[in-house]
């Protein structure tokens, strides 16, 4: 059976994803370089500032704003210890208080605030964020360097959340067997799966949980 | 116990990339001990004035005496070891935190008791679990530190410069080429401002891509 080719920087049908959080995978990076095939200059080196918005109450939608623009992706399903991730809805600020109070504020599973203006502007909605008790925006900063192995994306990157820093590394392919010998092939069998989500809740003490290392 | 350290004052700074200070601080002294421990620091978003710490199975409460030309001088005023009166965390631990004392099931705590039954069901309360690996050395007679820290399995790096005369920091601050503009960051703040109970201000730890 011939499978879907992966390419870094298209979109094709629903990936799953191994990620990891820790503060040190030297030798993963040192491998993931060495098995990598050569990829887009574009995916070499990338940098992005990200704004995410954490729940306590949820931990199936994960919301992240960059450049104003809105993202929420929602799990899918788990398989093998791999996690399938989909969009659910993509916004722009100033975000019309309907799309907020029927697509937003569901999606972070919180009590809905009162909404008296039509629209919000990234900076009022943050304010938002900011009085809601189940709420937190966090500062993410990420410096991501792009490989592909096993036919699998794979990233090794140094993120900083809130200014303290973790370093993460993943595998994500629509072809679940790729991934999981690209896990065995950078040294990460065993170690846990943890989404973005999960590491932001556990470095702000919203969950009482190690990372990887 | 009352402690009876004479309060010092105190600066200090937090960030990923110290290494211009760090280079300053080694060329005037040798490092003369490098220790590793670790302490939960217990956290509300309100209060300021207070560290509340436990390390090696002490709790340990400073509080934020005064300050000082940006110094600052902290005063530690309880020194109590695990397990604890559940009538000391009510009477001295929660108002050193600034909020509610909850109705205590146990007339004693053991730590691992206090953090599962106490702090983890509190919703004002916050955790962190700080890692630190303290290098220390001798500038202008001040105690100055340059430690790698783990909060919650991030990291981050400070700078410390302490010593009872405020003018001798003054002027170590000064050798170590650190700017008068300089934000005085406490551990308290710092760990507040990487758990998102502080507002996280556009110079914090500042990433240059």
């Amino acid at each position: 059976m011939s499978k879907e080719k992966m390419k870094i920087g298209e979109i094709s049908k629903p990936r799953f994803e191994f990620r990891t959080f820790g503060r040190s995978f030297e030798d993963t990076a040192y491998l993931m370089s060495r098995l990598s095939v050569p990829v887009p200059e574009k995916v070499w080196e990338r940098t992005s500032k990200e704004i995410y918005i954490i729940s306590r109450t949820n931990d199936v939608n994960n919301t992240k704003i960059r450049d104003g623009k809105m993202d929420i992706k929602t799990f899918v399903q788990e398989v093998d210890g791999l996690e399938q991730w989909n969009p659910l809805m993509k916004g722009e600020f100033p975000m019309k208080s309907e799309m907020l109070e029927k697509e937003v504020f569901p999606a972070f599973k919180v009590e809905m605030p009162e909404l008296e203006k039509e629209e919000y502007t990234l900076d009022e909605f943050l304010e938002m964020v900011k009085t809601h008790s189940d709420l937190q925006a966090v500062s993410i900063e990420k410096e991501r360097f792009g490989f592909m192995v096993n036919d699998t994306i794979c990233e090794f990157a140094n993120v900083w959340i809130n200014g303290a820093m973790v370093v993460t590394v993943n595998s994500e392919s629509t072809e679940i067997e790729d991934i999981k010998k690209t896990i065995k092939d950078i040294g990460l069998e065993g170690v846990e799966n943890i989404n973005y989500l999960q590491a932001s809740k556990r470095v702000i003490g919203m969950i009482d949980k190690k990372l990887a290392n | 116990m009352v402690s009876a350290v004479i309060p010092r004052y105190e600066f200090r700074i937090f960030g990923n990339d110290l290494t211009k200070y760090e280079v300053k601080i080694k060329k005037f002294s040798e490092k003369e001990i490098t220790r590793e421990m670790d302490s939960v620091y217990l956290l509300t978003p309100w209060k300021r004035k207070n560290n509340v710490k436990i390390r090696e199975g002490v709790m340990d409460i400073k509080n934020l005496d005064q300050e000082h030309e940006g110094l600052q001088q902290w005063n530690p005023f309880l020194v109590g070891k695990f397990p604890l009166k559940a009538e000391v965390i009510k009477s001295v631990v929660f108002p050193a935190l600034g909020i509610e004392s909850p109705v205590f099931g146990r007339k004693k705590y053991s730590l691992d008791q206090f953090l599962s039954e106490v702090v983890s069901i509190d919703p004002d309360l916050a955790v962190a679990y700080v890692w630190k690996t303290r290098h220390a050395f001798t500038v202008n007679d001040c105690i100055t530190e340059i430690a790698e820290i783990k909060v919650n399995g991030s990291f981050i790096k400070t700078i410390c410069i302490e010593a009872e005369d405020p003018d001798k920091v003054m002027e170590a601050k000064k050798m170590i080429g650190i700017d008068n503009d300089a934000e005085n960051v406490s551990y308290p703040l710092a760990l507040k401002r990487i758990m998102g109970l502080a507002v996280l201000p556009d110079y914090w730890n500042k990433i240059d891509f």
